[in-house]
C-alpha cells in the first residue's frame, strides 16, 4: 500500500467540482507566475494561496508534509549555498575566511540576503511541487484526459499524458518492492548509507524496473487493443464536461491575480 | 455462415527476432457457444495461441503468422481492431495491465466509447454488464479499490460492454486468491451456460475445467498434443506421464487405482463420481481395525527444538489510510518446522512477513527473530537468519548473471571471493541451476527466475526461510520443483514458513498451517487439524484439496481416512481395504 501522490482523491469539494479545462489554466497562469516572481512576499503569498486552495480541497495535509520532508535535504543544500555564496551586505556570521586573504578572503560570511534569498527558492519550490497534484488528485484522470481534448489536444496525445500520471503510482510501489528486495539480500544503503552510495545504487534498481515496465507494457497493449483504443478518428465520452458560471469566475480571478501579481513583481 | 465460432487452419507463428515457431501447425476449430479448455505446461504456446485468435497477432504485435485464423467469420489478417474488438474480448492474468481508469463505470466504458458509441447505448451495457458480473452498485468505486477477484470480474464487464460472442480469458484465475476463483468462475459459467458465449479459458485449475469446459486442448511446444472431454483427457495416462499438468485429484486417484487394477466402474473426474466410485470399489461393512484407527494423530508435528521466529500480539496499521491490517497477532515458530500460513488477499499474510524482517515495523506488539528484536535490528542483518523471497522474481532480479544474481547478498555483506564462491556454489547446487550459472536472470523462465531468487536468499545461509507466494503465476510443474526444493531444505535442517493459495501443496507439504482472516488469527494447528475442520475454515474462503473434502463426504464407516492430504494417501487406504 504505497502512499501515492497523484492518483485521483475522491472528493465534492468546490475545487474537485471545477472543470479540468479551468484547472488546467489555472496550472499554467500559476507555473508563469511562480517562474516570474523573485519577491519574497510575493512568493510567500503564492504558496500561502495554494497551501488554502489544498486544504479547500480537503486533501491530506500529510502529503504536503512528506513533500517538505522530502525535499528537505534539496532545501538544506540550497541554503548552505545560497547562504554562503550569496552576495550580500548585511552579514550576520563573521566571514570563516578573513578578508585579507587575496582571491578568497571573505568568502564563508553569511548575509541576511543569502538567507532570504534561500527561503525565496524554497517558497517557489514547494509551490511548484504542490501544483500538479493540487489538479491530479482532484481530477479523474479521464476527465483530465477528456479537458485537454476539448482544449483542442488530439486524443492520443492527451490519453498517453494521462496515463504517465497514472504509471506515476504503479512505479513508485514497483520501486519500493524493488528496495525492499534489496534490501533483504543485505544491501544496507537504503537504511544507513552515505547519499553517494544511494546514488550508486540507483542502477541496480533500474534493470527490474525496465524490464517490469517493458513486460508490463506488452500486456497492456494486448488489452487496448482489445477495447478498441484508438480505432476510430472520433469517440464517445459518457461523461461531459460544462464550464459553469463559477468555472468562469475562477478564470478570471486567477488571471486578475496573476497580471496582479506580476505588476507588483515589475515594480518592485 | 458456418456454426464454427473460431477456426484455425494450419496455423503456426513464430515471433520477428526468433527462428522457432511457438505455435506449431495448429489445426482445430471452437463451435458457438462451446467451453473450450486450453491447458499445457509454460512455455507451451496457451497465451500466444489467446493473442492470435483475438488478432492482436499479427495486427499489433507482427512476428510472422502462417495459416488462417477465422473468428465469426472473419479472417483476422483482414479484420479492422475495432471489427476484432467487437466479437471477441480478452481477459488477462495481471489486474493492473487491464484497468486504466480511476472508475468502474469509466472502465466498462472505456471499450464503447472508443468505438465512437451514442452515450446513451453505453449507459445501458454499462447497466447490463455489471449486473452479469454482480457489481451494480460499485460505478463510482476506484478499481485499486476492489478485491482482486472483483478486480477480475471487472476487466471481464469491461470485455464484455464490447458486445462480444467470444470470451478468451488467458490465466484469469491465477493471480486471485480462492475466493476470488469461485467468483470469477462463476461469472464464466453464467456467461457460457446462459448467454451461450464462447469461451476459451487457459488454466490450470483443473477441477473447475472438469465442471465446466465441455473440450479440453493440450498444448506442448506450440503443438496440439491431445484433445477430448475432460473424462478422455484426464483419464489420458500415457498423456500425463509425459506432460508435467494437472489432472483434478479425484482423476488422479481414479488413475492410480486403474495402474493398480482396481479401475474405477466410471473414470472419475468430478467429486460425485469419485465418491459413486469408491463407495461401489470399497466394501462399506465396518472393518473394526481400520474405523479406530481413523483420525490417528500422524505425528504430534516437528519436535519443538527452540524457537526462531516470536511474534507477540502484533499489530500493524497502514498509514494514511489507518487500514488496521494485523490484529492482535502472536504465534512462535521453531526450529525446523514447515509452515504454511493461508487466507484471502488482504487477511494480512504478507503485512505479518514484512514485520518479521522489519521491512515494516510493528505499530504495537514486539518481533524477535534469532533472539533479535527487529525494532532495533538493520534489515541486512535479519536476512542473514531469515531468508525472504517476495512474491514476484522480476522484481528481485539485478545482476547480469545467475551467478553474480546470487552473489550479490554476499558481496553486500563484504565477505571473501572465496566465501563467496563457496555460497554461490552451493546455492546454485540446492536449486539446481548449475548449468544456468552464466544466463541473463530475466531471460530465464519463470519456474527458473523463481529458483534464482531463492538461491540468491539461500547465499545469505539462513536458518529460516520464507516464501511469499512462490508459486503464484507458475504452472503445476514449477510449483512443485519449487515446493521440493522447500522440502529439501526442510529435510537439510532449516526452517520454511509459506503463503499459497494452493491448497493441495499445503496439504502436501506443510505440517503446521496458519489461517488468517481479516487481520487475525483463525485457526494455527497441523495440517491435519486444520482440513479436519471444513466449516471453520469456509469462513476463511478456503476450500480444502478435493480429496480431502471427497474422504469427507464418506461414510464414516467406510474406513478411509476423514482428512487424507495427498491423493497416495487414500490410494493406499483404498488398496489396504481391498
Amino acid at each position: 500500500m504505497s502512499k501515492s501522490l497523484v492518483v485521483y482523491f475522491p472528493g465534492q469539494t468546490f475545487f474537485h467540482k471545477l472543470d479540468p479545462r479551468t484547472k488546467i489554466i489555472f496550472m499554467v497562469l500559476v507555473s508563469t507566475v511562480i517562474f516570474a516572481v523573485q519577491d519574497l512576499y510575493l512568493s510567500a503569498f503564492i504558496l500561502a494561496v495554494m497551501v488554502i486552495l489544498w486544504m479547500v480541497a480537503r486533501l491530506p495535509v500529510a502529503i504536503v508534509y512528506g513533500f517538505l520532508k522530502a525535499l528537505l535535504p534539496v532545501f538544506a543544500f540550497l541554503f548552505i549555498v545560497q547562504a554562503l555564496l550569496y552576495p550580500g551586505v548585511t552579514p550576520i556570521i563573521k566571514p570563516l575566511i578573513p578578508s585579507f586573504i587575496p582571491w578568497i578572503g571573505g568568502m564563508g560570511q553569511i548575509n541576511l540576503e543569502g538567507i532570504l534569498f534561500a527561503v525565496l527558492l524554497m517558497f517557489r519550490l514547494l509551490a511548484m511541487v504542490i501544483l500538479l497534484p493540487l489538479v491530479s488528485m482532484t481530477t479523474p484522470v479521464h476527465i483530465l484526459a477528456l479537458g485537454m481534448v476539448r482544449m483542442g489536444l488530439p486524443y492520443r496525445l492527451a490519453y498517453t499524458i494521462t496515463a504517465a500520471l497514472n504509471m506515476v503510482p504503479i512505479l513508485q510501489s514497483e520501486i519500493g518492492v524493488i528496495v525492499d528486495a534489496q534490501k533483504l539480500r543485505a544491501m544496507s544503503t537504503f537504511e544507513k548509507g552515505s547519499i553517494w552510495s544511494k546514488v550508486k545504487s540507483y542502477p541496480v534498481l533500474v534493470t527490474p524496473l525496465v524490464i517490469g515496465a517493458m513486460r508490463r507494457a506488452q500486456s497492456m497493449a494486448v488489452a487496448m487493443d482489445s477495447r478498441a483504443f484508438g480505432a476510430m478518428k472520433t469517440r464517445t465520452y459518457i461523461e461531459d464536461i460544462n464550464l459553469r458560471p463559477v468555472d468562469w469566475i475562477f478564470m478570471i480571478a486567477s488571471t486578475i491575480g496573476t497580471v496582479g501579481i506580476l505588476i507588483l513583481a515589475t515594480k518592485i | 455462415m458456418t456454426d464454427m465460432a473460431i477456426q484455425l487452419k494450419q496455423v503456426s507463428y513464430r515471433y520477428a527476432r526468433t527462428k522457432r515457431f511457438v505455435i506449431d501447425n495448429l489445426d482445430f476449430s471452437v463451435k458457438r457457444g462451446e467451453f473450450l479448455a486450453v491447458m499445457g505446461e509454460n512455455g507451451a504456446g496457451k497465451s500466444t495461441l489467446c493473442q492470435i485468435i483475438i488478432g492482436i497477432i499479427p495486427n499489433s504485435l507482427g512476428g510472422r503468422l502462417k495459416g488462417n485464423v477465422i473468428v465469426e467469420g472473419l479472417d483476422t489478417k483482414e479484420a479492422t481492431i475495432s471489427e476484432l474488438a467487437t466479437k471477441v474480448g480478452i481477459v488477462l492474468d495481471d489486474p493492473e495491465t487491464q484497468l486504466f481508469t480511476t472508475s468502474v463505470q469509466a472502465e466498462v466504458a472505456f471499450g464503447p466509447e472508443n468505438l465512437n458509441m451514442p452515450v446513451d447505448e453505453i449507459r445501458e451495457r454499462i447497466k447490463w454488464v455489471l449486473d452479469v458480473v454482480k457489481l451494480t452498485g460499485y460505478e463510482a468505486r476506484m478499481p485499486t479499490a476492489l478485491s482482486g477477484g472483483q478486480k477480475q470480474r471487472l476487466a471481464i464487464a469491461a470485455a464484455l460492454a464490447m458486445r462480444p460472442s467470444i470470451l478468451v480469458l488467458d490465466e484469469a484465475t491465477s493471480q486471485v486468491d480462492p475466493l476470488g476463483v469461485v467468483e470469477v468462475l462463476s461469472v464464466v459459467k453464467e456467461l457460457n451456460q446462459k448467454y451461450g458465449m464462447t469461451i476459451v479459458m487457459t488454466t490450470d485449475q483443473s477441477e473447475e475445467v472438469a465442471k465446466l469446459a465441455d473440450r479440453i486442448i493440450v498444448l506442448d511446444r506450440g503443438k496440439l498434443v491431445a484433445e477430448g472431454t475432460p473424462r478422455e483427457i484426464f483419464s489420458d495416462t500415457a498423456l500425463f506421464s509425459r506432460l508435467m499438468i494437472r489432472a483434478p485429484q479425484v482423476s488422479q486417484l481414479g488413475m492410480k487405482l486403474q495402474q493398480l487394477g482396481h479401475p474405477f466402474p466410471t473414470f472419475p473426474v468430478s467429486l460425485e463420481e469419485g465418491y459413486k466410485g469408491i463407495v461401489e470399489l470399497v466394501d462399506t461393512k465396518p472393518s473394526p481395525e481400520d474405523s479406530v484407527k481413523e483420525d490417528k494423530p500422524v505425528e504430534t508435528t516437528t519436535p519443538q527444538n527452540g524457537t526462531v521466529i516470536s511474534v507477540k500480539d502484533l499489530n500493524y496499521v497502514y498509514q494514511p489510510q489507518e487500514v488496521k491490517a494485523v490484529k492482535n497477532v502472536s504465534f512462535d515458530i521453531h526450529k525446523g518446522e514447515f509452515v504454511a500460513i493461508i487466507g484471502q488477499n488482504g487477511s494480512g499474510k504478507t503485512t505479518v512477513l514484512k514485520n518479521l524482517l522489519g521491512l515494516l515495523k510493528p505499530t504495537t506488539g514486539n518481533v524477535v527473530v534469532a533472539g533479535m528484536d527487529i525494532n532495533s535490528t538493520a534489515v541486512a542483518e535479519l536476512a542473514q537468519h531469515v531468508g525472504f523471497v517476495l512474491q514476484n522474481p522480476d522484481q528481485q532480479l539485478f545482476a547480469e548473471t545467475v551467478e553474480d544474481e546470487i552473489a550479490f547478498g554476499p558481496r553486500n555483506l563484504l565477505l571473501d571471493e572465496a566465501t563467496i564462491k563457496q555460497r554461490v556454489e552451493e546455492s546454485l547446487q540446492l536449486v539446481g541451476l548449475e548449468n544456468q550459472r552464466q544466463e541473463f536472470p530475466p531471460a530465464l523462465s519463470k519456474g527458473e527466475r523463481a529458483k534464482v531468487v531463492i538461491a540468491s536468499a539461500l547465499a545469505l545461509n539462513p536458518e529460516v526461510i520464507v516464501l511469499d507466494e512462490p508459486t503464484t503465476g507458475q504452472d503445476y510443474k514449477g510449483c512443485h520443483q519449487i515446493m521440493q526444493i522447500a522440502r529439501k531444505l526442510h529435510e537439510d535442517g532449516r526452517t520454511i514458513v509459506f503463503v499459497t493459495h494452493h491448497m493441495a501443496l499445503v496439504a502436501e507439504y506443510a505440517r503446521r498451517v496458519i489461517v488468517m482472516c481479516d487481520g487475525e488469527i483463525l485457526v494455527d494447528d497441523t495440517t491435519e487439524g486444520v482440513f479436519a475442520k471444513p466449516e471453520l475454515v469456509r469462513q476463511a474462503h478456503i476450500i480444502p484439496p478435493q480429496i480431502t473434502e471427497l474422504c469427507q463426504m464418506l461414510p464414516l464407516n467406510i474406513g478411509l481416512p476423514r482428512t487424507p492430504l495427498s491423493v497416495s494417501q487414500v490410494v493406499d487406504s483404498i488398496m489396504a481395504r481391498l
